[in-house]
């Protein structure tokens, strides 16, 4: 039995989709067989939003029939999983924006309904940011008072509600966790376009997360993922709070040519950069660079890339760990594939011990 | 380029479970696709292990224990699936066994709740099983109820974590033992149908903990597990509730659809020389002639309907004949032990099992 079914006749996009994503939609929570039934029942692009809101709802189903009988434990766990495969079934579906924001919709439900339920329990923070909101989920390590926290930045087609894996490895090292959408990123994708100047948006966190008294506001690390393994680096070249960082399959410098990329993540870029054409497009990714400031980063970082990685080559997580100024941990990974997700434990776990460490945690 | 028929047969039966139980999908890929052979079985998931393993103990070298835990208690996983059905090749599945029961034994005290090996007097040797404690246990004055946990034909306690977590998540304590012809027992110890005995000798031991409640106990098995448990619910009345997930009610009658592989790792396990042997041998794994009907504690039956191993009306008939409380969880689309959906059925046995043994709901 194939793990991945694979129909030769398929749309090219979904074929596309599946080819990228199977290792990191399942180490993300998306249960095996829901991945193999749900892609292999989807013949056209088209189908794909509808197809894992289908899946989803039943797992929202699980989620309130538990919670109706009073095992949150298990209802926090579906609705967990629900609110990723809602998810990935809107993370590029900007095709069909009104039936993106829908299931993108149940998605947000989804995870705040087990927030309150999941151990350790999370909290909807919203952080003002210019005249209109952000949002972010923060949670804290229990046991521990005031806390270390890593603001968590999301990529292009990531959001909050897909980060449940990787927050529980930082909190059961300490470490408190906010992860939020950024301009262009899930719910902040509706209202801000992507910033390529992504300090801005991470310092409103940072601002925010200070006039907290239950964390340590004073050791505050920062993490991304893809695109936001550019937007982590690039805020820590400007935000001095920040003390130490992790960026995931960044870029140094983007491309104004998307050639070779999948035309899906194409597309999901010009609709949030809010782009009326690729030319557009191209001009917004232009500005997403570290040339010239890279030699800002003083802070540690810890830098991980794959040599398989089809979207970001590993060249630039090489290129800015020979820039920055600060201690750099580089971690290129034989065989990764974007986000390394394929070999997730041979960095997940790492960059939370190093981080804690960073951060001043105890090394457990 | 067509694969050895047991190489087919393993994966088929076996991806799903692999995958819930801890490997990756990418290793489960690399590993089996690159097979052709079944002899290259033990061999190719002992190198994919020896991976894990080198991280694990460089980790812990460094001093991140948790870190390392998380490594060996994968490579565990791997070491086991390497000797899981090997039966052909007893040197080569020991060698293996040894590594699995050696990378779990140095991650047992890192791991969250921790745990410790424990052994259970039996028949003038041991069975060799962990224990382990709820964290809030140490929090409060109750002491936590416990559940024992038995592994089936070729699982064995260095699998099994993934399903023991639910349980210490609300608040039970976990005693996971390989009994007669499981995991390390097997070398010393045939399989047996009348697996009240091995039970009796593990409760006993329970008797004499003083960091359990001992009044409460539960029973948990899983595959051929499934039938153990409740068989053994049927004679120690010392068990508050049992849960039985995918067991056959009797194994002779579904001795002739089972694989290859499966039957020869029972002759193997139950130290018979032939099949003839061996079938006569499953005729002894039976709740018929009112065996069934002893069971008189809360029983929880999980199958899945879909179950090429075990069909799903064995489940049934023993929840008709069982005499207490009884709960059948069928799950539609499930396969064997339906690991393919598990989250049908994994937290909520684990509530149903907490709520049977007195805890608060979660």
């Amino acid at each position: 039995m194939s793990a991945l079914p694979q129909a030769p006749e398929k749309d090219p996009r979904v074929q596309s989709a599946i080819s990228h994503w199977a290792p990191r939609f399942v180490a993300n929570g998306v249960p095996l067989s829901d991945f193999e039934q749900v892609t292999a029942g989807c013949e056209r692009w088209e189908d794909w939003c509808s197809a894992w809101s289908a899946r989803a709802a039943q797992h929202e189903e699980l989620g309130v029939q538990a919670l109706a009988q009073g095992y949150k434990l298990s209802a926090g766990a579906h609705f967990t999983r629900a609110a990723v495969c809602y998810h990935f079934g809107k993370f590029l579906f900007v095709n069909d924006l009104a039936q993106m924001k829908a299931a993108h919709t149940k998605a947000v439900e989804c995870r705040n309904r087990a927030l309150p339920l999941i151990d350790p329990p999370g909290e909807r923070v919203a952080v003002a940011y210019e005249g209109k909101f952000l949002y972010g989920n923060l949670r804290k390590p229990a046991g521990v008072a005031r806390p270390p926290v890593v603001v968590m930045c999301m990529g292009l087609d990531s959001a909050k509600e897909e980060m449940d894996d990787y927050e529980n490895r930082f909190l059961s090292r300490g470490l408190a966790t906010f992860a939020f959408d950024g301009p262009g990123q899930g719910e902040g994708e509706y209202d801000f376009a992507l910033c390529p100047e992504y300090e801005k948006p991470v310092k409103a966190v940072i601002d925010c997360l200070e006039r907290r008294v239950d964390i340590d506001s004073s050791a505050i690390g920062i993490w991304g993922v893809s695109l936001g393994g550019y937007f982590a680096p690039r805020a820590t070249c400007f935000e001095k709070r920040i003390k130490a960082c992790v960026a995931l399959s960044g870029a140094y410098q983007r491309s104004s040519n998307f050639d070779g990329r999948p035309i899906i993540n194409v597309e999901a870029f010009r609709v949030r950069s809010k782009s009326a054409n690729l030319e557009e497009a191209g001009k917004v990714a232009l500005r997403m660079s570290l040339a010239g400031i890279a030699k800002n980063i003083s802070c540690p970082i810890y830098l991980v890339a794959g040599t398989k990685d089809r979207l970001t080559p590993h060249t630039a997580a090489e290129k800015l760990a020979a820039e920055v100024s600060g201690p750099c941990v580089l971690s290129v990974i034989e065989g990764g594939n974007h986000v390394v997700n394929n070999l997730w434990y041979r960095y997940r776990d790492q960059t939370a011990d190093w981080m804690a460490t960073q951060l001043g945690a105890a090394r457990c | 380029m067509s694969k050895d028929a047991r190489v087919a047969s393993a994966n088929a039966h076996w991806a799903p479970r692999f995958i819930s139980n801890g490997v990756l999908l990418a290793d489960f890929e690399d590993v089996t696709s690159g097979m052709q052979r079944w002899e290259d079985w033990c061999s190719a998931w002992s190198a994919r292990a020896a991976v894990h393993e080198k991280l694990g103990r460089d980790t812990l070298a460094a001093g991140y224990k948790l870190t390392a835990s998380e490594h060996l208690t994968r490579a565990a996983v791997y070491y086991h699936f390497a000797k899981f059905l090997f039966v052909h090749d007893i040197p080569q599945m020991r060698e293996a066994h040894m590594k699995a029961v050696e990378c779990r034994q140095l991650a047992l005290p890192h791991q969250r709740p921790p745990a410790v090996r424990v052994e259970i007097p039996y028949e003038g040797k041991c069975l060799a099983g962990f224990l382990r404690l709820p964290v809030f246990s140490s929090q409060t004055a109750a002491k936590p109820p416990l559940l024992i946990m038995v592994p089936g034909l070729d699982s064995a306690k260095e699998e099994l974590e993934a399903y023991e977590l639910p349980f210490l998540a609300r608040g039970m304590a976990t005693l996971m033992v390989d009994g007669p012809g499981q995991g390390e027992a097997e070398y010393d110890f045939p399989i047996r149908g009348d697996y009240e005995v091995p039970v009796k000798a593990m409760v006993d031991w329970a008797m004499g903990r003083k960091d359990i409640d001992t009044t409460r106990i539960g029973l948990w098995g899983v595959s051929l597990g499934g039938y153990y448990a409740p068989r053994a619910a049927a004679f120690e009345k010392r068990l508050k509730a049992c849960i039985g997930l995918a067991g056959p009610y009797d194994f002779s009658a579904n001795w002739d659809k089972l694989p290859e592989l499966t039957r020869e790792a029972f002759r193997v396990r139950s130290h018979c020389k032939t099949q003839e042997e061996a079938k006569r041998h499953a005729s002894t794994l039976t709740l018929k002639d009112g065996i069934a009907k002893q069971i008189e504690c809360p029983l929880l039956i999980v199958t899945g309907k879909q179950d090429r191993l075990i069909p799903w009306q064995d489940a049934q008939r023993m929840v008709d004949e069982a005499s207490g409380p009884t709960e059948l969880l069928l799950v539609e689309d499930g396969n064997h032990i339906a690991n393919n959906r598990p989250y049908r059925w994994r937290s909520r046995s684990a509530d149903w099992m907490a709520e049977q043994l007195g805890l608060p709901r979660q």
